[in-house]
């Protein structure tokens, strides 16, 4: 407090300089980074809230186990794992660029820029898949009718319904088939394994009941609609990071290219361009932690 | 490096000479990169400021026109429906008019006025001035930032001029009246202009925010060490640090919210029936939003507030001409409020739901805010006590500040527990508690640091007169119309209602309802009278023809009377001691770049 | 010396070693995969005990904290060695890491009130409990009344 006391502090402090050694960018970016984590923060807390207030959730090993070109295998966690590996090892190309610019290396900067980039378009190819893959399914669920009847419904995983409920007991699905409609008996009878030549398509009611195997449909109830909702809202929202992200290691690949650093005499530009990368990064370990593995 | 010197020369020499070059072809600027596009910080902050005028005439307006319903809910004034057609339908306020208003009110005063156009002027003004730099660290992203809240601005004024009105659901939009258009005429378009104007808000807020916080890190003046900045600075600096860390969880709420309203998702809807109309949302929590709401919500309260607290600490020792009592002890406090405001913000809640035993532990940190809230107003007034005190508006506002804190703090002592919540939630009282302390008493922080700084952001004083005549009425005005709305409260009348008369018991309040409408007509005009004051004296108030007029410590003294774009002409004075040597060994008042004299007595 | 660019910083940063950086990252990069190749493990594991006829909750909870406290070490090698926090002056590295701390209240605060909020609708509303409860725990849930429900109906 007194002019006395301050002379003895450490001399980080005294004015004149900045405290932390670093400049004011750096430390804008920081704090900044620290502002988003609590917007990501406020998401993924927000999505464990709904979790906790539900009596179910489904189990992400059951909804994420697509892999590209694989069919119907069942492979938990084998897509995303690959995400995960893409992102690790373009914040690893990104700390090597970030290096190159310590060193005023123009040529390794362009390098490892240029994969972090590539790194970065494959995550978001990735997840646009992964995207399109959960959109587009075709799911048998539970749906109850007007009138109170059960029937079996063919959805996707939207904003506004999720087909990853519990598993319906058999006698109940047997009910359901019986009042679904004469399509969905058709695309069920297809999930079955049943090769369709036309022929289907004149089948009675019965007979195509009688030819849907249940036992390998799965058939579930509803599940809870807020998993839709926060998955598609909080990974795009990471992804909208991706993609900034990309854009700024692409601005910051053609200044680069163009040498504009080199001019400058620093690469210290790239190195809150890494600080952003390395974020997206570190988002996306919680992102995994939340919605794969919990 | 002489190559690089002159294709950059900003750049790649060091930031001393980078703002003399630019102080020194700043007098070839043109008008637009002088006044609008301006990367001056004074002139940001006047921006600030102006904007945050029109935007408290705006919302003291209707004010001024739901206390005329609430005052006077069955007669007509024709002169209402003139100016706003539908609206006021017959001359009397309409329902969804009446929602509005206050809706709007609500965010405009809180938001724009008292966040934007008090931390976002003064922050502006005094960190590079007080903190001895040329300009704040990104003069560019700083511009950005005004121009956010710019846009923030035009797309909330264009919201009141739509066909469904604008945002009707009350300044805390909670879901889902806010999230259902069916249900409300201003959820429609109303509500989606709110939320993006909240966004680009909440971004210009950031920018801001970032800005101050590595401004007063990295560009203090040599040997002005964090512990000899004036208080003023460590209230904006922890204002900025809850700005950075609450606003964004606001963004994340009204993301949610958006994709509520227009994207189908359920996360705040549930088990909802419209009219007959049964929705399919289902899953979401509304409580969940008021959390998210909250988490800055109760932030916000001192992002409002500890600007209001800075300054009037920096005025009351400058005008009672006596060092700040217990700096140390102020700056504790202020870190205490700063920490505990992030961890109280469910005791707005107690009544919805809430978890009763999570609610108890929340009124146990809300009541510990009363200990560094208490120990500052103790430092305030043992400042003043026997002080030579200079009468000066800005002290008058300052004092006032401190009275109505007081007021205002102990009926919040009543609201955050949680079992005397249960009677007074939504009802006037709480009206009264969050006006007093947070709406009226950071306006006088803000009026006292217009009065106080005027000399300094425009080379002229405002009329003395005009501004005692605004303290006075303010004052009483301020008192008049929030105290008796404590025993309104208190006697179990709503807010928000829009006619109470069919209440048998609220009609003894017919004539006190009355008296309140008429002083906040008169004290709206009053604060238009120094609105007055205020343009009249930008151009031709009285003269300040030295450059350290209230004889203060700070370095924003010793900067010319009108400082240029750098601020200081030739270099940046250096700092020996702290802010606060007033009447020390027998000298009234010791500027900070005076080195310490050998036979100096400690303080 | 000061720094070219930026008078307030007043010590240049010196470049690293390149040979003991390279190792450095690369260490970094190994124990990254390796720790998220034993979280896909555990959520593997996780998957086959919820396959299982019984799944063991005290078990799957046991795991679930094990991959949360993985994945915080992943965080802390990310921000100190990618983001080189753990380079920095100590206040700086304070700066970031006590605000953090906020997350704490933030998180238990959210996850109590969304866990009574479930046991307040599985009180008030049947149909909800009926319609979401799973089948094979709603013998066990039925015994469940938290202490604060009964005070409120008194």
């Amino acid at each position: 407090m007194s002019t006395q006391t301050t002379v003895h502090q450490t001399k980080w402090w005294s004015g004149g300089k900045s405290p932390f050694n670093l400049e004011y960018g750096k430390l804008m970016m920081w704090y900044f980074l620290m502002s988003d984590a609590f917007t990501f923060g406020a998401f993924l807390i927000s999505y464990g809230s709904i979790r906790f207030s539900q009596n179910f959730w489904p189990d992400p090993n059951v909804v994420f186990n697509a892999f590209p070109g694989a069919g119907h295998a069942n492979l938990p966690l084998a897509f995303v794992s690959i995400m995960t590996f893409i992102l690790i090892i373009s914040s690893v190309t990104m700390v090597l660029a970030v290096h190159a610019g310590h060193k005023e290396d123009k040529k390794g900067v362009i390098k490892w820029l240029a994969w972090t980039i590539v790194g970065g378009l494959a995550f978001l190819g990735c997840q646009a898949w992964e995207w399109h893959h959960l959109i587009t399914g075709e799911h048998a669920v539970l749906a109850t009718a007007a009138d109170g009847k059960q029937y079996i419904d063919i959805i996707g995983q939207t904003m506004g319904g999720n087909p990853w409920g519990q598993l319906a007991d058999h006698n109940t699905a047997m009910v359901a088939l019986n009042n679904s409609s004469h399509e969905t008996l058709l695309h069920l009878v297809r999930e079955s394994g049943i090769k369709d030549n036309g022929q289907l398509a004149g089948l009675s009611h019965e007979k195509l009941v009688g030819m849907v195997q249940l036992e390998h449909l799965h058939i579930r109830e509803k599940g809870p609609i807020a998993f839709g909702g926060y998955f598609y809202g909080i990974t795009g929202f990471h992804g909208f990071h991706v993609f900034s992200g990309v854009i700024i290691n692409i601005i910051m690949l053609l200044m680069s290219q163009k040498g504009v650093f080199e001019r400058r005499g620093h690469y210290l530009m790239i190195e809150k361009a890494g600080l952003y990368w390395h974020f997206v990064d570190l988002v996306w370990v919680f992102v995994f932690l939340c919605f794969y593995l919990i | 490096m002489s190559e690089a010197m002159n294709v950059y020369p900003e750049v790649t020499t060091s930031h001393a000479v980078h703002h003399d070059e630019h102080h020194v072809h700043h007098h070839k600027e043109t008008f637009i990169t002088k006044y609008i596009f301006s990367q001056d910080h004074k002139t940001i902050g006047k921006q600030f400021l102006i904007t945050g005028i029109i935007w408290a005439i705006i919302g003291g307006l209707f004010s001024v026109l739901f206390r005329l319903q609430l005052g006077y809910p069955d007669q007509t004034f024709p002169i209402l429906e003139t100016f706003f057609g539908k609206w006021a339908r017959g001359g009397q306020i309409q329902p969804e008019f009446y929602y509005a208003l206050i809706t709007i009110h609500g965010t405009v005063l809180v938001f724009f006025v008292l966040t934007a156009g008090l931390s976002g002027t003064f922050a502006n003004i005094l960190i590079p001035l007080q903190i001895g730099a040329r300009d704040m660290a990104s003069p560019f992203l700083n511009m950005l930032s005004y121009w956010f809240f710019f846009m923030a601005s035009v797309v909330m004024f264009s919201s009141l001029f739509i066909t469904t009105g604008p945002a009707s659901g009350g300044w805390t939009v909670y879901p889902p009246l806010s999230a259902l258009g069916q249900a409300l005429e201003g959820s429609k378009l109303g509500m989606d202009l709110w939320l993006i104007s909240m966004a680009l808000f909440v971004v210009s807020s950031l920018l801001g925010g970032l800005n101050y916080i590595s401004t007063i890190l990295n560009m203090r003046t040599k040997g002005m060490s964090m512990t000899r900045m004036p208080l003023t600075i460590w209230a904006m600096f922890f204002t900025a640090v809850l700005g950075v860390l609450s606003f964004p969880v606001l963004l994340s709420g009204a993301i949610l919210l958006l994709f509520d309203r227009n994207l189908g998702t359920s996360f705040y809807l549930s088990d909802i029936v419209v009219n007959g109309e049964i929705l399919p949302n289902e899953g979401g929590s509304a409580i969940l939003f008021q959390h998210l709401f909250w988490f800055l919500g109760h932030p916000e309260v001192y992002i409002i507030l500890l600007p209001a607290m800075g300054m009037v600490s920096e005025i009351l020792s400058v005008n009672s001409r006596k060092p700040i009592f217990g700096y140390m002890a102020m700056l504790g406090s202020l870190f205490a409020i700063c920490i505990l405001a992030f961890l109280v913000w469910a005791h707005h809640m107690f009544v919805t739901g809430l978890n009763p035993f999570l609610g108890s532990i929340f009124v146990l940190l809300t009541l510990l805010i009363a200990v560094p809230s208490a120990i500052k107003v103790f430092n305030w007034l043992t400042t003043l006590w026997r002080g030579n005190i200079r009468f000066t508006p800005a002290t008058l506002f300052a004092i006032g500040f401190v009275s109505l804190f007081i007021s205002g703090g102990l009926t919040g002592i009543f609201l955050g527990n949680s079992t005397i919540d249960i009677h007074l939630h939504d009802t006037m009282f709480v009206v009264a508690h969050f006006h007093i302390v947070m709406g009226v008493a950071s306006m006088f922080g803000m009026f006292a640091g217009v009065y106080h700084w005027f000399p300094k952001m425009f080379g002229r004083y405002l009329n003395s007169t005009l501004g005692y005549i605004h303290f006075w009425v303010t004052m009483v005005g301020a008192y008049l119309i929030f105290w008796p709305m404590h025993y309104q409260g208190l006697a179990g009348m709503p807010r928000r209602y829009l006619d109470k008369s069919s209440w048998v018991s609220f009609t003894q309040f017919g004539e006190l309802d009355k008296m309140i409408t008429i002083v906040s007509i008169i004290v709206f005009a009053v604060q238009l009278m120094f609105v007055f004051n205020f343009f009249y004296s930008i151009f031709k108030g009285r003269k300040v023809t030295t450059t350290n007029p209230w004889g203060a410590n700070t370095l924003e003294w010793t900067t010319p009377i009108r400082p240029g774009h750098g601020n200081w002409e030739g270099e940046i004075p250096e700092v020996h001691r702290w802010a606060y040597d007033y009447g020390k060994d027998g000298r009234e008042f010791i500027p900070q770049t005076e080195p310490i004299g050998e036979n100096e007595s400690k303080h | 010396m000061q720094h070219p660019a930026f008078e307030e910083v007043t010590v240049h940063h010196h470049v690293q070693d390149d040979a003991a950086f390279r190792k450095k990252v690369r260490k970094t990069t190994i124990l990254l995969s390796i720790i998220t190749v034993i979280e896909l493990g555990i959520g593997l594991t996780i998957y086959t005990i919820h396959k299982g006829a019984n799944p063991n909750a005290t078990l799957v909870l046991m795991f679930k904290g094990m991959v949360c406290i993985l994945s915080l070490a992943k965080a802390f090698y990310i921000v100190s060695v990618f983001m080189h926090l753990g380079d920095e002056i100590r206040n700086m590295i304070m700066t970031i890491v006590v605000p953090l701390m906020l997350f704490i209240w933030f998180i238990i605060a959210f996850i109590t009130d969304g866990n009574s909020y479930k046991n307040l609708r599985n009180k008030y509303d049947p149909h909800f409990k009926e319609s979401t409860m799973p089948k094979k725990h709603q013998q066990k849930d039925k015994k469940e009344t938290t202490p604060v429900e009964k005070s409120g109906k008194e």
